[in-house]
């Protein structure tokens, strides 16, 4: 065994090499591109491609929606790339560095990534021909993929959150089911009611994750981002008000499981989880919720819209559909994601229960509202009735960043060894270290 | 690579028809030359390979280190400022080498301790020695994602069973994943685990060693440890060596186990150089600041390799080396 040299450079190479391995992937053309007014369309290429993420459940919505793209459109050829969510990012990062970019992308919270970098096509022009209104046609979350003044993305998929309950804790408590008339207290209350530290049963999944504080945030009349700037407002003091409205259901009242909690309850188990055994008797959660309790066998469940606080607010979970600037007929491109988000386009989204489909006339129809593959008596309304009350934090460019500093900052929050206020500050300064303010 | 050239070597050496004396260079005769064309033939993947793969990447990358690229738009030329943001500015990079240091200069010892001593149990002539070989072996095997799955569950506060096992001795166990404390601990602990890949290594070295240094020391009197430790210990130093070497470049790259069981939580306690390397260059579209944390670490590596190296006149033997 030769141990004195050979190993040793070549791995050590290998050290250094980890993030340039694949960037070398990046590297052949990672140029600028020119941006500003709608690219010319070619009008012969005729094969698109499109990039969506998930799983096998997202693959065949999306196939079946595409199959009826081809009926409308006989000359065009649509390929469905499906990537694996945990890597999505990082593939079109590769793809559109290296100019073969796909011709219609799903985007969500990280839009502006691609939209600041000149990466995406404005469509005004071509929503205008085409007579698309995106405010009328999906809702408040119709405004949610713009940048700079240009809208670069047509709302695909867009499900509020709302409050999953079991109906059989509610009632051995003997409390009445949630209703979207409920404020902070009138749910406290009845969080209170159906926690039980003898058998392990929390009142409500808690409020860890960004979507749920956030949304308890704006309820205050509190901005963890500027609307318009997206600077960070996290120690106002209706942010501090809220946080400390979230701190209290874990620390005080005791009615939310804590992550040390949940590590105890097993392996990677969530408020999700813990929904389905039944540990908590709330969850704050997306629609992927109504498949995952629809299959365990003896939960007697049901969804209502999120509480209120001061005012009405409730994040969302979607996606939209835009056009890479390396799209060689992005006229074309546009006329697919039209039909793919109307309410014709997107009913296999709703016909196989993959999501909340962005279209408000489908989440008002029976389509959406009263599923085949649905057996549960669960009242679906909720989706629609929440709609109005959405709120969207601004889709800053630096969203990871974002996400990583809140995580970093709130580590000791969550396990109640830091407070509200003290929380916010640092969060505060991490937060405007990371992020540029647009104005 | 060496089973490729080497028939070609010795066929050469073979038919040289003056060995040792020295020519200027000689025209090649035709079989000569389709051998050296053979030879770059058969050289070529792994010379390509290593140009394409490793080679360039490592050149581009150390240009990317010294500008600002989002990967989209062109890269902009930033000078030293990378380096310069990441040594004295860099709110987390410090702590996150000292975490990767820390992880590394106590998960790479206290492993070869404990692959030695099991090495030198399983030497014995025990009892289903064959099993208990296996038995280390095997979480050498398993992927390190689902090692990372099973010691998220031996880690609970309280339903683990590394904290129930404590609190049997009256010990109340730390919250290990979620305390700043004790989160590296529990990486180390977990790094334990695996010790059985540098165990087989060790045994097949111990498996070479003479049985005559072991007669004449029995016939001089020696203990069993003071054989282990003038006999077994020194003539295992080349393959200790080469587990330390291993071990200080593997450890220093940790991703996985990061990546997987913490996330770099809490507040950074367990984030190490990779693992915020991948962060910088593919979540937050930092890849010249990347390249450079890659590059700060590869010196890193070498410095403390080259430590090893310094060092192993001193402690490693080779058996052929005659010491005066």
């Amino acid at each position: 065994m030769s141990l004195t040299s050979s190993p040793f450079p070549r791995r050590g190479l290998l050290a250094g090499m980890g993030a340039a391995g694949a960037a070398l992937g990046l590297a052949a053309c990672g140029s600028g591109s020119e941006s500003g007014a709608t690219p010319k369309s070619d009008e012969s290429h005729k094969d698109f491609v499109m990039t969506v993420w998930g799983g096998e459940a997202d693959k065949a919505a999306y196939q079946a929606r595409i199959d009826l793209a081809k009926e409308k459109f006989p000359d065009y050829t649509i390929t469905l790339q499906l990537i694996p969510s945990e890597n999505y990012e990082q593939k079109v990062q590769t793809m559109i560095s290296s100019k073969t970019g796909p011709d219609i992308m799903q985007v969500a919270e990280n839009v502006n990534v691609y939209a600041s970098k000149k990466q995406l096509v404005p469509i005004d022009d071509y929503l205008s021909q085409g007579g698309l209104d995106l405010e009328s046609t999906f809702g408040p979350v119709g405004a949610n993929y713009a940048w700079d003044g240009a809208t670069y993305g047509v709302p695909d998929r867009s499900g509020a959150m709302v409050l999953y309950y079991n109906k059989d804790l509610f009632d051995e408590a003997g409390v009445d089911y949630p209703s979207a008339d409920w404020d902070w207290d009138a749910f406290l209350d009845a969080a209170k009611k159906l926690t039980d530290p003898a058998k392990g049963q929390f009142g409500f999944g808690g409020v860890g994750w960004w979507p749920q504080w956030f949304s308890l945030v704006a309820q205050n009349g509190g901005n963890v981002l500027d609307p318009e700037s997206g600077a960070p407002g996290v120690n106002s003091p209706e942010a501090v008000e809220a946080l400390q409205f979230a701190y209290d259901l874990y620390f005080t009242h005791k009615v939310a499981p804590t992550s040390v909690d949940y590590s105890n309850m097993g392996p990677d188990m969530g408020a999700d989880g813990a929904f389905q055994q039944g540990l908590v008797a709330m969850n704050a959660t997306g629609f992927w919720g109504v498949g995952g309790n629809a299959a365990i066998e003896g939960l007697n469940w049901d969804i209502a819209p999120f509480f209120h606080g001061a005012q009405q607010a409730v994040s969302a979970f979607g996606s939209a559909l835009v056009i890479p600037t390396a799209a060689k007929n992005p006229q074309g491109s546009f006329e697919i994601i039209q039909f793919l988000t109307s309410a014709e386009g997107q009913a296999p989204i709703a016909d196989k229960g993959q999501d909340v489909p962005a279209n408000l006339e489908l989440q008002e129809s029976d389509t959406f509202l009263d599923p085949e593959w649905l057996e549960a008596d669960v009242d679906l309304q909720a989706f629609p009735d929440s709609a109005d009350m959405i709120f969207t934090p601004k889709f800053i460019p630096e969203w990871n960043e974002m996400q990583k500093a809140i995580e970093d900052a709130m580590a000791s929050f969550w396990l109640g060894e830091s407070d509200a206020q003290a929380t916010a500050d640092d969060l505060q300064g991490r937060l405007e270290r990371v992020i540029k303010p647009t104005k | 690579m060496t089973t490729a050239v080497v028939p070609v070597a010795a066929d050469a050496a073979g038919r040289e028809s003056a060995p040792g004396r020295r020519r200027p260079r000689p025209r090649l005769a035709p079989h000569r030359r389709r051998e050296a064309l053979f030879f770059y033939l058969f050289i070529s993947p792994w010379a390509i390979g290593f140009l394409v793969f490793l080679l360039g990447p490592m050149i581009f990358s150390f240009y990317l280190s010294f500008t600002d690229w989002d990967s989209f738009t062109a890269p902009v030329w930033v000078g030293l400022d990378n380096y310069i943001t990441l040594l004295t500015d860099d709110p987390i990079f410090l702590k996150v080498m000292g975490n990767t240091a820390f992880y590394s200069l106590i998960s790479v010892p206290l492993g070869m301790v404990v692959s030695l001593f099991i090495a030198n149990l399983l030497n014995k002539k025990v009892r289903f020695r064959k099993l208990f070989r296996t038995l280390v072996y095997l979480p050498h095997l398993i992927p390190i994602v689902a090692v990372a799955l099973i010691f998220q569950m031996v880690f609970a506060p309280e339903a683990g069973p590394l904290n129930q096992a404590l609190a049997l001795i009256g010990i109340e166990g730390p919250n290990w994943l979620m305390d700043a404390r004790w989160v590296k601990p529990a990486l180390i602990l977990m790094s334990l685990w695996q010790a059985g890949g540098g165990t087989i290594l060790l045994l097949a070295g111990m498996n070479g060693i003479p049985k005559e240094l072991y007669e004449a020391a029995e016939i001089d009197g020696a203990s069993g440890f003071r054989q282990f430790w003038s006999v077994t210990f020194p003539q295992l130093t080349p393959v200790i060596f080469f587990n330390l070497i291993m071990g200080i470049i593997g450890s220093f790259q940790v991703f996985a186990q990061v990546f997987i069981l913490t996330g770099g939580g809490p507040d950074n306690a367990s984030q190490m150089a990779v693992p915020m390397l991948f962060d910088e260059a593919f979540r937050f579209y930092h890849m010249g600041y990347g390249s450079a944390i890659a590059w700060i670490l590869f010196v890193v590596i070498m410095i403390f390799t080259a430590i090893a190296f310094a060092t192993s006149g001193r402690w490693v033997f080779y058996e052929s080396e005659v010491r005066s």
